[in-house]
């Protein structure tokens, strides 16, 4: 939900971008960032609202967003962002992604076990002496700088089913933290390559395909893994 | 070890108090458990004493003091978070910097859930997530254990086994506990005191006396005939 949620705050931030001649890109990227604390900050006055909070955000930045696009205001073409094109990337995207990469896993070497312990015990986090806050503002800046990098590509539409899909089908596979992380990112990767070669031959949008190859995943790895039960509870009787 | 002092408490910082001018002194070694009915005051105390909250005057002075804490079971825990008994314990080692990654093993052993070291902490019943939490919390060797409810949602097996583990670290190890209890035959059996807070207001007995000064008197005697 907070990556549906950063990803309209995106585009209020290519909106905006877009009025002003500027990157829409780092746009995207100041607006995500600033939602991103909002959240966080605000998470801490409302603890049992926490999903009422995203929607506030979310009807914020899309309503800035159809104002200002609806207006005519926009001087570009607002639909690459929202369904998104590997063709439109270009070089300095490309440097801006891998940055992107290479500043997220530092991050998560670096505080890997807080982000863990925060996530699954914030108060025991606390106790433990972890700065709780400065790390979920981190999470939240990159959480909001991993969603601007890939809106080119993906779209801003199903940038959060590529947050959250590959996790569901990860958590299918009843592992621990670690291997959750990492099946996450091979699911993730094979919906991406698989998305964009899809949609090269059916000549579509790849955040699309990509998104429809998400959900097939899912089902298949569902599937594999209620025959796979089946399988066993009939052996063993 | 810890001493408390004319403290107050309210979360607006202004009267009605949920605690009203708390005195206490607890001692190394001690086994308190506090009881009182819901909505008396007793989490907002352990909070205090984990410096989860500020009071709103009075002081508490426990300085320097290495806290371990098993949080209620279904309070504010994940449980459907994807992760492991050992993770979870990896994860407590690492941020309390100890270099000896077989001490996971050892308070495992010692909670008797080494079997358990891979298993999700979704997929354990109450009393071995418990267990898990003890020995998370006893990991960082601490000198003060905060429990809070360790028996709500366990089974009395596991009750058991859980009250004689709090029980041995505190009379062997000497680790002070400070319990907040919904189980009052528990409560009297392992604590060496029992603090009693009734709304906001605190009451140190010994555990022989607190039938008598504080259930006699709200309840008949068939009700204490039931504990």
């Amino acid at each position: 939900m907070i990556g549906d949620t950063l990803a309209h705050a995106s585009l209020a931030g290519i909106a905006v971008g877009l009025v002003m001649n500027a990157n829409p890109i780092i746009m995207a990227f100041l607006a995500t960032t600033i939602f991103g604390i909002a959240i966080e900050f605000l998470r801490s006055y409302f603890k049992k609202y926490a999903e009422l909070i995203l929607v506030i955000v979310l009807s914020f930045s899309i309503g800035i967003a159809i104002t200002i696009i609806s207006s005519g205001h926009a001087h570009a073409n607002v639909e690459s962002f929202l369904f998104g094109s590997v063709l439109t990337v270009t070089r300095e995207d490309f440097y801006l992604v891998l940055m992107l990469v290479v500043i997220s896993l530092i991050t998560i070497f670096l505080f890997y076990n807080q982000l863990v312990f925060i996530t699954f015990d914030e108060e025991g986090a606390k106790i433990a002496g972890i700065k709780q806050k400065l790390i979920n503002y981190i999470f939240a800046i990159l959480v909001a700088a991993t969603i601007s990098v890939c809106i080119r590509i993906v779209g801003v539409f199903v940038i959060s089913s590529m947050i959250a899909l590959p996790v569901a089908t990860a958590l299918q596979l009843n592992k621990g933290f670690k291997w959750t992380l990492i099946f996450s990112m091979i699911f993730s990767f094979v919906d991406i390559m698989s998305g964009i070669i899809v949609s090269y031959y059916i000549n579509a949008a790849p955040g699309g395909v990509t998104a429809l190859v998400s959900v097939i995943l899912l089902l298949i790895v569902i599937l594999i893994k209620y025959l796979w039960y089946t399988y066993y509870r009939v052996k063993s009787e | 070890m810890i001493e408390i002092k004319d403290l107050f408490f309210s979360y607006t910082n202004k009267p009605p108090f949920v605690l009203h001018d708390i005195n206490l002194n607890i001692n190394k070694g001690d086994y308190i458990s506090v009881l009182g009915d819901n909505g008396s005051g007793k989490t907002t105390f352990i909070k205090l004493l984990l410096k989860l909250l500020t009071p709103t005057s009075g002081t508490i002075s426990a300085n320097s003091l290495k806290i371990g804490y098993v949080p209620q079971r279904f309070e504010n825990l994940n449980t459907q978070f994807p992760i492991t008994v050992f993770e979870i314990l990896d994860c407590y080692r690492k941020t309390l910097k100890i270099k000896d990654r077989s001490c996971i093993l050892k308070y495992l052993d010692i909670v008797k859930m080494s079997g358990f070291k891979n298993a999700l902490i979704g997929t354990l019943s109450g009393g071995q997530c418990q267990k898990i939490f003890i020995a998370r919390a006893l990991m960082g060797e601490p000198d003060l254990l905060i429990l809070d409810e360790p028996s709500s949602g366990v089974d009395n097996q596991s009750q058991s086994e859980i009250y004689s583990l709090i029980k041995r670290v505190n009379r062997t190890d000497k680790i002070t506990v400070i319990s907040v209890e919904h189980n009052l035959k528990a409560a009297i059996e392992n604590s060496t005191l029992i603090y009693h807070i009734s709304e906001g207001h605190g009451h140190l007995c010994e555990p022989e006396n607190y039938i008598h000064e504080f259930i006699k008197e709200n309840k008949g005697d068939d009700d204490i005939a039931t504990i």
